[in-house]
């Protein structure tokens, strides 16, 4: 297969699509409980420090003799500062705690920064009576660190599983898709000249529609595949036949030394025989081209003049013959056809009208339009056929047994191809005006269609 | 030798009958399958070459009788039809050859005279008797080393005695050997040639077997 540009894979596909979404659940759901955690630690250690606040204020009501540094009783101690103020003086205040107040507010909650550089939330509290102000800090920092860990705690065991959990959905699309695989697989088993079509027992719902436009492909290209293999077929075993003659007569003409009657006859074969292998195999063009595109658009062309062209065209050989073409066809004829293809219907059947009647013979075309459509007739003076041949026209190469003309019959063949792509049909039988074969064609008179 | 040609096709039939003549055979032409079943079963042509998409009756079935009725003229088809297939069946039925459409008249005509060599038991391509050599591929005969020119009818003649060395001709069978159809022959046409031929060739060669025929004696084995 073809692997330069990367193909898409349904499988990894699937894999990134499902693995981003629960990874973008899992940020979100993140996100939603940090902030929660956030606000929550907020209250909870803000609580705190108004409480210590508010100790510290009842605590100043009584003595605030002297400035007293209180001492460090824990490791977090550093982590948070209060200071006293009593009439504007600070009394009482923590080791770590400067002389001047942390805050300008006196009541209320505040984020600053402080001399060392890293933010503080201070609450203030203020007693008027005595003119006491509380501030109670504590380091933002140590809030964080406490979030991060909260966060840590939640988070990294999702961070260990996620890896798992792509494992667990690889192998699970993986499995989901094995249908795909088998079908691959059952393709690819198939044999390149099996028509059959491939089994839907078994095979999952999706898949279904797939396998039936599979399998009505698989018949169509079997349906062209025999169609040309048997064309190809039939063309060989055709051809062999004229090709042996122009060989023997050719042979004959060089072995004929001076029997001069022999080598001009032999030659005049020869030539004769190029010129029958040269038309079946226009023939075999034509049917090969029918079979492989039978869908041409119909136009409305004239039937009289297709007929009045192709009988001039054809006037020449019968002249040769000594025959007479007659064409009545004066008024326009529309029938809904491809005008190429008319041409060809008309000619094989004029054609096959001069070629199989005698030197002197009549071959008349007539056309003519009625309420049940319009009409092509073809009719001749020539020998006519007997039922049971006319039974077997059209049958790749059934000729008319005893007929001396050259022909493979694929005219006939050719005529009803044509006559099914047009949706005409055609009699044949003998004609009473002249005493051989008529053909008469017949498109059946439709209203234009409304699509 | 005389030949049936069962032939459909009329420029393929007239190319190989003319050809087939050129190279020295009496060669009769039918049409259809009835006529070459017919004539095949009267036993006197040496070879029939028979197409197989013939009208009426299809070369197959035609073989198929004729070998059915034990007549077992040598039968060489020539066809269209070149698949395996084809050629097996066509084989299995009865042909002595099989060949496809379209054939050199020189390797046709070769296949024929080996094929009615073989159906008389002969290997050798040239025939011999009492120092007579007869040549069916160059149409020459020599006598005692040299080459001795002989008349179509002469040699034909002694050609019909020859392929069928140690047997009795009949002077009817001399004739239907010897001429293919539309030739008027005359009643003592078969003493004269005899004559000719015992002239050029010396009188032991041809014996006269009173009130049956003629016949040419068989080599002693060995020769």
């Amino acid at each position: 297969m073809n692997t330069a540009p990367r193909q898409p894979s349904l499988q990894n596909r699937l894999l990134l699509l499902v693995l981003g979404f629960a990874v973008a659940v899992w940020l979100g759901a993140a996100v939603i409980t940090w902030r929660d955690a956030q606000h929550e630690l907020d209250e909870l250690l803000d609580g705190h420090l108004a409480q210590a606040a508010a100790l510290l204020l009842v605590q100043a009501q009584g003595d605030h003799d002297d400035v007293s540094d209180t001492p460090v009783l824990h490791k977090y101690a550093p982590q948070v500062v209060f200071q006293v103020f009593v009439e504007g003086q600070l009394i009482t205040r923590s080791s770590n705690a400067g002389q001047q107040p942390m805050a300008d507010q006196v009541e209320g909650f505040s984020t600053v920064r402080r001399e060392d550089g890293a933010l503080w939330r201070v609450v203030a509290t203020h007693e008027k009576h005595h003119d006491v102000t509380v501030l109670v800090g504590e380091k933002i920092a140590s809030r964080q660190s406490i979030l991060w860990a909260l966060m840590r705690s939640l988070l990294q065991p999702l961070l260990y599983a996620l890896p798992l959990f792509a494992l667990g959905l690889w192998w699970s699309v993986r499995k989901g898709l094995a249908p795909i695989r088998a079908l691959r697989d059952t393709l690819e088993r198939r044999a390149p000249n099996t028509a059959e079509p491939v089994s839907l027992t078994g095979m999952p719902r999706e898949l279904q529609p797939l396998v039936q436009t599979l399998n009505g492909l698989l018949e169509r290209i079997d349906h062209m595949v025999q169609n040309e293999r048997r064309f190809t077929a039939d063309a060989a075993h055709e051809l062999r036949t004229p090709i042996a003659a122009i060989r023997a007569q050719a042979q004959v003409a060089l072995g004929a030394g001076d029997d001069v009657a022999e080598r001009t006859h032999a030659l005049q074969t020869t030539l004769a025989g190029c010129d029958r292998a040269s038309r079946l195999v226009d023939q075999l063009l034509t049917l090969a081209r029918l079979e492989a595109s039978p869908d041409t658009k119909p136009a409305a062309v004239d039937l009289s003049a297709v007929a009045r062209r192709v009988a001039g065209e054809l006037v020449h050989t019968a002249l040769n013959r000594k025959q007479e073409i007659s064409v009545l066809a004066d008024a326009p004829c529309a029938v809904a056809a491809n005008e190429v293809l008319l041409g060809v219907l008309v000619r094989n059947l004029v054609d096959n009208a001069l070629r199989y009647s005698p030197s002197g013979a009549r071959v008349e075309v007539a056309v003519h339009t009625d309420a049940q459509g319009a009409h092509l007739q073809v009719q001749d003076s020539g020998p006519g056929m007997s039922d049971e041949a006319i039974g077997h026209l059209g049958e790749r190469f059934f000729r008319v047994l005893g007929n001396e003309q050259p022909g493979s019959g694929l005219g006939w063949s050719i005529v009803r191809r044509l006559l099914a792509v047009f949706g005409a049909e055609a009699q044949i039988g003998r004609s009473a005006e002249l005493g051989g074969l008529s053909v008469a064609v017949h498109w059946p008179a439709v209203a234009p269609k409304t699509e | 030798m005389r030949i049936l040609l069962a032939e459909d096709d009329a420029m393929l039939g007239d190319g190989l009958r003319a050809g087939l003549r050129q190279a020295g055979f009496q060669v009769d032409w039918v049409r259809d399958g009835m006529a070459a079943e017919r004539e095949l079963a009267s036993g006197v042509y040496a070879a029939g070459v028979l197409d197989l998409g013939l009208p009426l009756k299809d070369g197959l079935d035609v073989l198929k009788d004729l070998r059915a009725r034990k007549i077992d003229t040598p039968i060489l088809v020539l066809t269209a039809r070149d698949a395996v297939p084809d050629r097996v069946v066509g084989l299995d039925t009865g042909a002595d050859d099989y060949v496809v459409k379209p054939v050199d008249l020189n390797e046709l005509a070769a296949r024929l005279r080996s094929l009615v060599r073989r159906s008389v038991g002969q290997l050798q391509e040239t025939i011999c008797s009492a120092g007579v050599e007869l040549d069916p591929a160059a149409r020459s005969v020599t006598c005692n080393g040299e080459t001795v020119p002989l008349s179509t009818r002469e040699y034909d003649l002694l050609h019909a005695l020859m392929r069928n060395t140690g047997r009795v001709l009949s002077r009817e069978q001399l004739e239907q050997q010897m001429y293919s159809w539309g030739h008027e022959v005359e009643s003592n046409a078969i003493e004269v040639h005899i004559h000719h031929l015992r002239r050029k060739l010396g009188p032991e060669l041809i014996q006269t077997v009173r009130g049956v025929g003629y016949m040419v004696q068989r080599e002693p084995s060995g020769a």
